[in-house]
C-alpha cells in the first residue's frame, strides 16, 4: 500500500526544547492511524506541523507523493488536509451551510452582485449532513447546536473540501455516548471511501477498536508504529509511560504532618464537577491527575474563588469560607499558579520586579496614599528571585516575556512567595519548560512542603506526580475517580483509573 | 431541554429595541395627536434617511469589529467636492452624485489602506481622517458656505410613486445592503471575520480584502448620505454633518450591532436610525427645549446598551463549557470506598 | 507494508541546535542606531527639538529670527500647553488601563458652565432669561454664591472638580458594573453632558467671572522682562510670565500623576490591568475599583483643564472642549501611549503635548489656513500611530532574534 502522507524524520524545537524529534510516520489511504502518547509527548506539535500551524526545523513530508511543507493552515487546507481541533473552528454566528461553504460559496450573478446560490448550498449541505448522519436544517446557526453536532459539521466541511486526510484531535471529549458512536461509524465509512484518518485520543479502547495502525509518541520521539492487532491496552500504557528515570526528581526531604489546611467537602457544579471531597494537609504534596478535560483546572478555579459552584464547602484551617473571590483566597494565604502563564499569569511586557511584586503590592505601601516603599519592594523581589535562582538580567529593566519558560514560571511562583501563602494550588507548573528547569521547580515544591506549606499539584504528566507527591487523586469526567497513596503508586493503575478502565480498585 | 422554553425576560432582552420603538411611538402619539399622522411619519423617516444610510455603512464596519469615525467628515468632503463642481462647472445632479460617490469611496479606500496595509488601529486612523477630511473640505471652500443650485433642491424634493427621494434612496441602500450581507459570499465572510479573524484565515478567507471592502462600503454610504442631506438643506457649510458619526454608531448599536464584531444587521440599523429621528421629532412636537433633545437621545442609547450587556451576561451563563455531559450519559458511577 | 518502525531508519545527525543559530542580527550598526533612536523614551523630545531647529533653518522668516523664537511667542506656547497637558494626563491614565474616555470634552464644557454659574458676579438678563435656572441660580446680580463673594472662587473651583470626578465615577461605574464597552459609555456621557451644558445656558457664554479666578488662567507668579534696563517704566505687554498659575497647576497635576503612576500601589495595578486584566485579577488586584478611580481621575483632569481654559477665556463656555478629542488622544499617542493598554508615561505625554503645541504654532506662523493646519494635525497623529506600530514590530522582531 502506498502512503498518502509520509513523514520523514521531522524535528521541531521550541526555545531550545525539542517537542518533536526525528519522527517518521506513514499514513496510507483507507487507513485510520491512532496516535497516542502522554500530554507533552509531542502529539499536538506533530499535528500542528502537518496542519501548517508551525513549520519543521528539519525533516520532510510527502503528501500524495509530492513534497509538502505548508506555511500556514490555509495551505494545508487547500492541499486537502482537514484538521478537526479539540476546540472547533466554526463561526458561531453563521449557519451550518455557511460554515461549510464560507471560503467558496457557489454563486450566481445578479447584475453587479454575486449572490450565494442558497438553493444549491442548501442542497449540497443537506447531502453532506446526510453523509455524516445529521438530520439538521442547513440554516440552523452553530450556536444553537450541540458540541457533538458541531463536531460532525466540521467533518461535513472536510468532506465538502474533499480532504484526503482528516486529522481528529480528541474529538470525543465533549460528546455523549450516542454522539461518539455516530462519529465512529462515520469515520469507518470515510475509511471505506478511501480517506486516510489520524485519530488522536486518550481513550485507548476507542483507539484500539478504530485504528488499523497505532503510533505511540513519548518525549517527542516515535516509540513505535505497528498494526493495531499488535497491541492491547496494557501494552499501550506501558509504551506511553516508558521507563522511569529516578534522577529526574529531587528526593523529598520531609513527611507531611497531620494538620489539615484545606478541606473540600462535597463540591459540585452542574455539568462541571461532581461531589469533590478531599483534604490537603500541612507539608503535603497532593497530586491531582487527570486527562485533558477531566475538570482539573475547573476545580482549581473554584477552589481559588474564580468560578462559582452550587453545592459543598471549602474549609481553610478549620474556617469555612463564606465569600469566594481571588482576593479573599489571597487573604487566606492561598496561592494559585495558573496553567497558562501567558493568558493568566504574567504581565509579559512589564519588568520582572513589578511582576514579582504584584500580589504583595499592598504590603509595600506606606501611608494612606499607598505610596510604595520601592527600596523594600525591590529587595523583597530580589531576594525572592534569588531564593528561586532566577536567571535574568536586571529585574527592574527586563520584561517578563524575554525570559525562558522555566524562569517565567519562577517569576510567577516568586510573586506568590511574597504573599507568604500556606496553600499552593499549582496547575501544570512544569508545562512547556525544559527538563533542567523542571527539576528546579520540583525542588521548589519540595522546599515549600518542607517548610510547612501544602501543595495541590495538578498535572497531566503522571510521571512527575509519582515522582513528587505524597498522595495522588485521579480525576475523570469531573469526579474524583481514585486515590493512591505513595506506597501504592503504580503508573499503569493510575492511568487506568484516569481512563476509567474496568477492574481498577481505587484505594 | 429547558433552554427552548419561552422566557419573558429573555424575550424583552432580545427585542429591546423594537419594544422601545413601540413604546416611544405610542407615547408620542398619545401626548401629541398630530404626531400620529401619515404625513408626520413620512416626514421623520425622510429626516432619518441620511443617518440611516451612514448607519448601514457603519454596520458593515462594526460587524468586522472595526470603527469608522470619519463618516461625518466624509459626508462633508464629498458634498463639498460635488457642490463645487455643480456651482463652478454647472454639473448636472446625476454626474455630481457620481463625483460625490467616487470621492467618498476614495476616502474610504484611504482609511482602509492605513488600517489594512499599515496595520494602524481603525480608531486612530478614522479619528485622524475625521479632522483631515474636514480640514481639506474647509480649505477647498475657503471656509465659505456653498449654496447649491435649484436643481439640487428639485432632486431632494423629488418623488417616485409618491415616495420622497431621500426615503427611496434610504430604502434602496437598506435593501442592497441587506442582500449583500445576507446573500453574497462577501457578506457572509464579513460575519465570519467579525466572529473570529484567526478562524477566518484558517478557513481560507482573504480577511484583508474583506476588511478593506467594509471601509469602502462605509465611505460609499457616507458620500451618498452627504448628497441626500445636501439635497435637503441646499447648502454646504462648515458644520455640515459634523458629529454624525456618533449618530451612525448609535443607530447601528441601537439596532443590535455589537462593537465587538460578528453581530448585527442592517434592518436593525434602519430601525435605530428611525428611532433616533422619531425621538427628535416627538420632542419637537411636544415643544421640548432644543438643547434637551440630545440628552434624551443619550438616555435612550444608554438604555439600549444597558439591555444589551444584560443580555450578554445572561447568555454567557448559558454558554459555559460543560465537561460532563449534562444528559446522563451512562450508569457507571465511580467506585469509591 | 505500510508500517515502519523508527529503528529501521538511521537517526540523522542532530539538527535542532543549528536551527537556533540565526544569521547576523549584529553587524548592521547603522540600522542599530536608528532602531535605538526610534525605541528611545525620548524619541518625541528629540523630534520636538529637531522640528524646532529645522523650522528655524528652513524658514528663517518664521524661525528663530522671526516670531517663533521671540520670547513672547515662547511664553505664549507654554500658556497654550498647560490646559492641554492637564486633560491629556487623565486620558493617558485611561489609555494605560486599556480604556478610552470620549467624555472629557463634555466634562470640560459642563464644569466650565457650572463653575461660572457658581462664581459669576453679573449677568445680562436679556441673554439668560431663557435659561432653566434663571431666577434661581442665575440672576442679574450673578451666580449661586453672589451673596458671599469671598467663598465664590474656592467653592466654584471645588464644584468644578467634584463634578468632573463625579462624571468620571459614572463612567467607571457603568463600565465595571454593567460591563458596557468604555467607548459606548463615554459616548453617552459625552452626548449627555455637552447637551446639558448647552441647555443650562441656552448656548450662551457666562461672563462676569471674579478676578481671583481669572488669575488661575493667566496670572504670573514669576515674571521676566527681557528688554533694555534703561527705561523707568515697563509696558505690561513686555513683562512675560515665566512661571504662571497654569504652569504650577498643570505641572503639579503632572507631578501627582507621575507619583501615582510610578510610586504607588495604584499605579502598578493600573499597568497590570492594562497589560493583562485576568492575570491582575487572579493576583488580587481590585480591578473594578482601580478602573473606577482611573475614570474619576480622567474627569478630574478634564475639570482642571476646564478651570485653566475658563479662567484664561474669562467665561464659562458650554462649547468648551468641542473637537478637542483628537488633540487629547493625539498628544497621548504621540507621547508613546498605546490604545491597547499597558503602555504609557507622563513624561511621554508631556513631550507629546509640547510637540503638538509647537507644531501647531509653526503651522500658524507659516500663515497656513486653520483648516490646512487641521489636516496636517491629523496627518501627524496618523504618522505617530504608524510609528507606534513600527516600534512594536521592531521590538517583537528583536525578541525573535
Amino acid at each position: 500500500m502506498s502512503a498518502i502522507l509520509d513523514i520523514q524524520s521531522i524535528t521541531k524545537t521550541f526555545f531550545g526544547v525539542p517537542a518533536v524529534k526525528e519522527v517518521s510516520l506513514r499514513v496510507a489511504a483507507g487507513q485510520i492511524v491512532g496516535l497516542i502518547g502522554q500530554n507533552g509527548a509531542g502529539k499536538s506539535t506533530l499535528m500542528n506541523l502537518i496542519g501548517g500551524v508551525v513549520q519543521a526545523d528539519s525533516g520532510a513530508m510527502l503528501f500524495q507523493g509530492r513534497p509538502y511543507a505548508p506555511r500556514n493552515p490555509a495551505e494545508a487546507y487547500r492541499a486537502g488536509i482537514a484538521f478537526i481541533h479539540q476546540e472547533l473552528n466554526l463561526f458561531t454566528n453563521l449557519s451550518i451551510a455557511e460554515n461549510i461553504f464560507i471560503d467558496a460559496f457557489p454563486a450566481r450573478r445578479l447584475g453587479p452582485l454575486r449572490l450565494v446560490d442558497r438553493a444549491d448550498v442548501s442542497r449540497q449541505t443537506k447531502a453532506l449532513l446526510a453523509q455524516v448522519g445529521l438530520d439538521l436544517s442547513p440554516s440552523l446557526t452553530i450556536d444553537r447546536i450541540s458540541p457533538g453536532e458541531r463536531q460532525l459539521v466540521e467533518i461535513a466541511r472536510a468532506l465538502h473540501m474533499d480532504a484526503s486526510l482528516i486529522i481528529l484531535d480528541e474529538p470525543t471529549t465533549s460528546l455523549t455516548a450516542r454522539e461518539t458512536e455516530k462519529l465512529f461509524a462515520i469515520m469507518r465509512q470515510l475509511q471505506a471511501q478511501g480517506k486516510a484518518l489520524i485519530y488522536i485520543s486518550h481513550i485507548l479502547n476507542d483507539v484500539l477498536a478504530l485504528a488499523d495502525s497505532i503510533a505511540i509518541l513519548r518525549d517527542g520521539r516515535l516509540v513505535t508504529q505497528e498494526p493495531a492487532s499488535a497491541f492491547d491496552v496494557s501494552r499501550m500504557i506501558a509504551l506511553m509511560v516508558g521507563r522511569s528515570i529516578d534522577s529526574l526528581y529531587p528526593p523529598r526531604t520531609a513527611a507531611p504532618a497531620a494538620t489539615p489546611l484545606l478541606e473540600v467537602q462535597g463540591l459540585s457544579a452542574k455539568g462541571i464537577v461532581e461531589n469533590i471531597q478531599f483534604t490537603l494537609r500541612q507539608g503535603e504534596v497532593l497530586g491531582l491527575f487527570g486527562l485533558m478535560g477531566s475538570g482539573r483546572t475547573e476545580l482549581a478555579r473554584m477552589l481559588f474563588g474564580m468560578d462559582s459552584f452550587e453545592q459543598g464547602s471549602i474549609v481553610i484551617k478549620g474556617q469555612r469560607l463564606t465569600r469566594h473571590s481571588p482576593r479573599e483566597s489571597i487573604r487566606r494565604h492561598i496561592a494559585f499558579v495558573t496553567e497558562n502563564r501567558r493568558e493568566e499569569g504574567l504581565l509579559m511586557n512589564i519588568n520582572i520586579a513589578d511582576n514579582i511584586a504584584l500580589v504583595a503590592l499592598p504590603e509595600f505601601a506606606r501611608t494612606t496614599l499607598q505610596v510604595l516603599d520601592q527600596g523594600r519592594m525591590m529587595s523583597a523581589a530580589r531576594s525572592a528571585a534569588g531564593v528561586l535562582q532566577l536567571k535574568s538580567g536586571d529585574i527592574t529593566q527586563q520584561p517578563a516575556r524575554s525570559l525562558s519558560g522555566g524562569n517565567q514560571q519562577k517569576v510567577v511562583i516568586a510573586r506568590w512567595l511574597l504573599a507568604e501563602p500556606s496553600i499552593f494550588i499549582m496547575d501544570e507548573p512544569t508545562r512547556g519548560i525544559d527538563v533542567g528547569a523542571k527539576y528546579e521547580i520540583y525542588s521548589i515544591i519540595d522546599a515549600l512542603a518542607a517548610q510547612g506549606s501544602a501543595i495541590l499539584f495538578i498535572s497531566s504528566e503522571l510521571e512527575e506526580l509519582t515522582g513528587m507527591c505524597d498522595r495522588i487523586l485521579v480525576m475523570s469526567r469531573g469526579e474524583i475517580y481514585g486515590e493512591f497513596a505513595r506506597s501504592n503508586f503504580h503508573a499503569e493503575n493510575i492511568l487506568r483509573a484516569a481512563f476509567r478502565e474496568e477492574g481498577v480498585k481505587p484505594a | 431541554m429547558n433552554a427552548r422554553r419561552w422566557n419573558p425576560l429573555q424575550f424583552v432582552l432580545n427585542n429591546s429595541t423594537l419594544i422601545l420603538f413601540a413604546l416611544v411611538f405610542i407615547g408620542f402619539s398619545l401626548s401629541s395627536p398630530r404626531f400620529f399622522t401619515v404625513e408626520n411619519v413620512i416626514n421623520f423617516v425622510k429626516q432619518a434617511s441620511f443617518t440611516g444610510i451612514i448607519a448601514v455603512g457603519m454596520t458593515f464596519v462594526l460587524l468586522t469589529a472595526g470603527i469608522d469615525l470619519s463618516v461625518g467628515s466624509n459626508m462633508y468632503l464629498s458634498a463639498v467636492v460635488s457642490g463645487l463642481l455643480m456651482r463652478t462647472m454647472g454639473l448636472e445632479v446625476l454626474p455630481a452624485l457620481l463625483v460625490a460617490l467616487a470621492t467618498g469611496t476614495l476616502f474610504g479606500a484611504i482609511n482602509a489602506f492605513f488600517i489594512v496595509n499599515l496595520r494602524i488601529i481603525p480608531f486612530m486612523v478614522t479619528l485622524s481622517t475625521l479632522v483631515i477630511g474636514r480640514g481639506i473640505g474647509t480649505a477647498l471652500t475657503e471656509s465659505q458656505q456653498i449654496d447649491l443650485p435649484q436643481r439640487m433642491a428639485t432632486f431632494g424634493q423629488g418623488q417616485l410613486a409618491g415616495i420622497p427621494m431621500p426615503i427611496l434612496l434610504f430604502a434602496l441602500v437598506v435593501l442592497v445592503a441587506y442582500f449583500i450581507l445576507t446573500r453574497t459570499p462577501f457578506g457572509r465572510q464579513v460575519y465570519a471575520v467579525g466572529n473570529d479573524v484567526e478562524a477566518a484565515k484558517k478557513a481560507g478567507i482573504n480577511t484583508d480584502r474583506v476588511i478593506f471592502m467594509v471601509y469602502l462600503v462605509s465611505g460609499f454610504c457616507a458620500a451618498l448620505a452627504g448628497f441626500v442631506l445636501a439635497s435637503q438643506v441646499i447648502r454646504v457649510d462648515r458644520s455640515f454633518a459634523e458629529g454624525r458619526e456618533f449618530d451612525a454608531i448609535a443607530a447601528s448599536v441601537l439596532g443590535g450591532t455589537s462593537l465587538f464584531g460578528g453581530v448585527g444587521n442592517v434592518y436593525g440599523a434602519m430601525v435605530g436610525a428611525v428611532l433616533i429621528q422619531m425621538v427628535q421629532t416627538g420632542l419637537q412636537f411636544n415643544q421640548v427645549n432644543l438643547y434637551l433633545q440630545p440628552m434624551v437621545r443619550a438616555f435612550i442609547i444608554f438604555i439600549t446598551v444597558f439591555f444589551d450587556s444584560l443580555r450578554e451576561t445572561t447568555q454567557a451563563r448559558l454558554k459555559r463549557r460543560f465537561i460532563r455531559p449534562v444528559e446522563n450519559r451512562e450508569a457507571s458511577t465511580p467506585a469509591r470506598t | 507494508m505500510s508500517v515502519t518502525t523508527p529503528s529501521s531508519s538511521p537517526p540523522p545527525p542532530a539538527l535542532s541546535g543549528l536551527a537556533l543559530a540565526q544569521p547576523g542580527a549584529a553587524g548592521r550598526p547603522r540600522l542599530a542606531f536608528w532602531r535605538r533612536l526610534l525605541l528611545s523614551d525620548y524619541f518625541v523630545l528629540y523630534l520636538t527639538v529637531f522640528l524646532f531647529v529645522s523650522a528655524a533653518i528652513i524658514f528663517p522668516r518664521i524661525g528663530l529670527a522671526g516670531t517663533l523664537g521671540l520670547p513672547t511667542n515662547i511664553s505664549n506656547q507654554f500658556l497654550n500647553m498647560w490646559p492641554l497637558l492637564a486633560v491629556a494626563l487623565g486620558q493617558t491614565f485611561v489609555l494605560i488601563i486599556g480604556g478610552i474616555d470620549l467624555s472629557q470634552g463634555s466634562v470640560m464644557a459642563i464644569t466650565s458652565v457650572i463653575g461660572a454659574m457658581v462664581m459669576s458676579t453679573t449677568l445680562d438678563p436679556a441673554m439668560f432669561d431663557k435659561s432653566p435656572v434663571w431666577g434661581s441660580i442665575l440672576t442679574a446680580e450673578g451666580g449661586l454664591l453672589r451673596a458671599s463673594p469671598e467663598l465664590a472662587v474656592p467653592l466654584g473651583v471645588l464644584a468644578m472638580l467634584l463634578v468632573g470626578a463625579g462624571i468620571g465615577f459614572l463612567n467607571g461605574f457603568a463600565i465595571t458594573k454593567f460591563r458596557i464597552a468604555p467607548f459606548m459609555v463615554t459616548l453617552v456621557t459625552m452626548t449627555f453632558f455637552s447637551a446639558f451644558a448647552l441647555w443650562l445656558t441656552q448656548s450662551r457664554n457666562i461672563s462676569g467671572l471674579p478676578e481671583e479666578f481669572l488669575r488661575l488662567g493667566t496670572g504670573d507668579i514669576i515674571s521676566v522682562y527681557l528688554g533694555p534696563k534703561l527705561e523707568a517704566q515697563i509696558a505690561r505687554r513686555d513683562i512675560l510670565p515665566a512661571i504662571a498659575y497654569p504652569t504650577v497647576i498643570a505641572l503639579g497635576l503632572a507631578l501627582l500623576a507621575q507619583v501615582l503612576l510610578k510610586n504607588t500601589v495604584f499605579g502598578r495595578q493600573m499597568f497590570a490591568i492594562g497589560t493583562n486584566r485576568r492575570a491582575a485579577q487572579i493576583s488580587g488586584v481590585p480591578a473594578d475599583r482601580v478602573v473606577i478611580l482611573v475614570y474619576m481621575f480622567s474627569g478630574f483632569c478634564a475639570a482642571v483643564s476646564s478651570i485653566l481654559y475658563s479662567a484664561r477665556l474669562g467665561i464659562g463656555q458650554p462649547s468648551l472642549g468641542n473637537n478637542l478629542m483628537l488633540d487629547i488622544i493625539g498628544a497621548a499617542v504621540i507621547g508613546g501611549t498605546s490604545l491597547f493598554g499597558g503602555k504609557g508615561s507622563i513624561k511621554g505625554t508631556l513631550f507629546g503635548v509640547a510637540f503638538f503645541v509647537l507644531l501647531l504654532n509653526m503651522l500658524n506662523a507659516a500663515r497656513l489656513s486653520p483648516f490646512i493646519i487641521d489636516a496636517v494635525k491629523g496627518g501627524v497623529i496618523l504618522l505617530a500611530a504608524f510609528l507606534d506600530v513600527a516600534r512594536a514590530r521592531l521590538t517583537s522582531r528583536e525578541q525573535h532574534a
